[in-house]
């Protein structure tokens, strides 16, 4: 079971974060993943350094082949991380996508 | 002076007949048959495993492991992701410092490949920080975000990586004891799929069963009646932070470079003075990084100085990497690699290693990572 709780301890980094700019440092297309991720590979995840200095690993959404790269920029959104069963609540997390 | 005076590893590979046990059993019992020692001449146990608690729901393994062997002595378990073995190790050494003249076990053990490789991969992650986990990073995924890196960085081609796969496994063809015994070329692991972007699946460390062991003493009439003993110059460990984005450079192991500085400092020898090292190199851009690292070559050096192979057995270089095929070839049983990695310097300093025996060799090395290099665990032996 997905932790409500372990959910709710994150809210307040996805709230400082999101809308934030930032280029990417590296990334990789993850073929092969844990059982919690296998129904969404392959899944790009990059290391993003926000304009504030600041680095985070995620996810790249809504990107087209020619974005994947080092230098890229891209903004922090929102999106659903993964899910659980049906009675489970779905997890939101902070994902990026390119700008231009 | 602690003194290396047996080795015996299992061999490794999809051992689908043995349990944990069966493998930690065969490692102690076939230890102390190459040393001709009792069990009651053991003073203590170190263990190294790192996935029994996620993966089987085992743990309190030092108890089990005192029925396994029939002892009453202490046991310690260690976990530091890959890194495990060696860190029992360096715990086993110390142990034996602060308590001359006593002999004692160092086992590593894993058994991974009863579970599907989606659990195995999911329970390796649990050796990466909660962001990374949360985005779905693998193992193979923290290590490929750094090859991209690395490869952008120095204008390298993915060739350079596959330099390595290819002369860990023409060692392992050369290890009875490896998973993988067969030559590939260059072509073969340049075609293989990726798994995670730029790493394939021939650049990959296997999911393996295995488990190895070590003899350390520092007791003079133990040692005398034992032909063949190495000494363990160095022994150091150190950390770095667990999350991949929180590190200064992208292209290094900071922790490699900090251990190999104390450990060559505490052994008091050169880069140069070292004949035969094990690098950890559990994808294949860690070896190049770890070459680096470890001050062997210069940063940004490895990715066009691999493919003239002079680390390789039979090239006349004057150091050679992996002998026992490494991580790639020889297999991955996460808690016995470090074990591994001494144990293939042992054979190598006491002229035990038949096929792949590198002549003349005084000065041998290990490098242990855990985790995408969050602990990095440098030992040096001697003869």
């Amino acid at each position: 079971m997905i932790s409500p709780v372990k959910i709710w301890r994150r809210q307040k980094e996805i709230k400082q974060n999101l809308g934030k700019k930032g280029k990417i440092l590296t990334w990789t297309i993850i073929y092969v993943a844990g059982s919690e991720f296998k129904t969404y590979a392959p899944y790009p995840v990059a290391v993003v350094k926000l304009e504030s200095g600041k680095r985070i690993t995620t996810q790249l959404v809504d990107y087209r082949k020619e974005d994947l790269k080092i230098g890229q920029r891209v903004i922090v959104i929102l999106r659903k991380v993964r899910e659980g069963t049906n009675e489970d609540v779905l997890v939101y997390g902070l994902k990026v996508k390119p700008i231009f | 002076m602690v003194s290396i005076i047996g080795y015996y590893t299992t061999q490794f590979g999809e051992l689908w007949e043995k349990s944990l046990s069966d493998l930690i059993e065969e490692s102690i019992t076939g230890v102390l048959r190459n040393t001709r020692l009792e069990v009651g001449q053991i003073d203590a146990i170190f263990f190294a495993n790192m996935l029994a608690g996620v993966l089987e729901n085992n743990l309190h393994t030092p108890s089990k492991i005192a029925e396994i062997v029939g002892v009453n002595i202490p046991v310690f378990r260690v976990e530091a992701a890959c890194a495990s073995g060696g860190v029992a190790f360096h715990l086993g050494k110390n142990y034996i410092e602060a308590n001359s003249g006593k002999t004692i076990l160092v086992v590593g053990a894993e058994k991974m490949t009863d579970h599907s490789p989606e659990e195995t991969t999911s329970a390796l992650s649990s050796a990466a920080s909660g962001e990374e986990q949360e985005a779905g990073l693998t193992f193979p995924g923290l290590y490929a975000l750094i090859a991209n890196y690395y490869l952008s960085k120095y204008h390298n081609k993915e060739e350079a990586m596959a330099y390595v796969s290819y002369k860990n496994h023409f060692h392992g063809s050369l290890n009875d004891k490896a998973q993988f015994k067969r030559k590939i070329s260059i072509e073969q692991i340049l075609q293989s799929p990726y798994i995670a972007y730029p790493i394939k699946v021939l650049d990959s460390s296997p999911i393996s069963d295995g488990a190895s062991a070590l003899v350390l003493s520092s007791n003079p009439s133990t040692i005398k009646k034992i032909k063949k003993s190495v000494a363990v110059l160095s022994s150091e460990v150190s950390t770095d932070t667990i999350s991949l984005n929180k590190r200064k450079r992208l292209d290094e192991i900071l922790a490699t470079k900090l251990a190999s500085d104390k450990a060559f400092s505490r052994a008091r020898l050169k880069r140069s003075d070292i004949d035969i090292a094990e690098l950890h190199d559990c994808f294949t851009i860690a070896e190049l990084l770890a070459m680096e690292d470890i001050g062997f070559w210069k940063k940004g050096e490895a990715g066009n100085r691999i493919n003239e192979l002079e680390t390789m057995y039979g090239n006349n270089g004057e150091l050679v990497v992996n002998t026992s095929g490494g991580l790639k070839a020889a297999g991955h049983p996460v808690g016995a690699t470090g074990i591994k990695q001494i144990g293939e310097i042992f054979l190598q300093l006491t002229e035990q290693a038949k096929n792949r025996q590198v002549k003349n060799t005084k000065f041998g090395l290990a490098h242990n990572v855990g985790g995408s290099g969050g602990t990095a665990v440098i030992t040096i032996l001697g003869v």
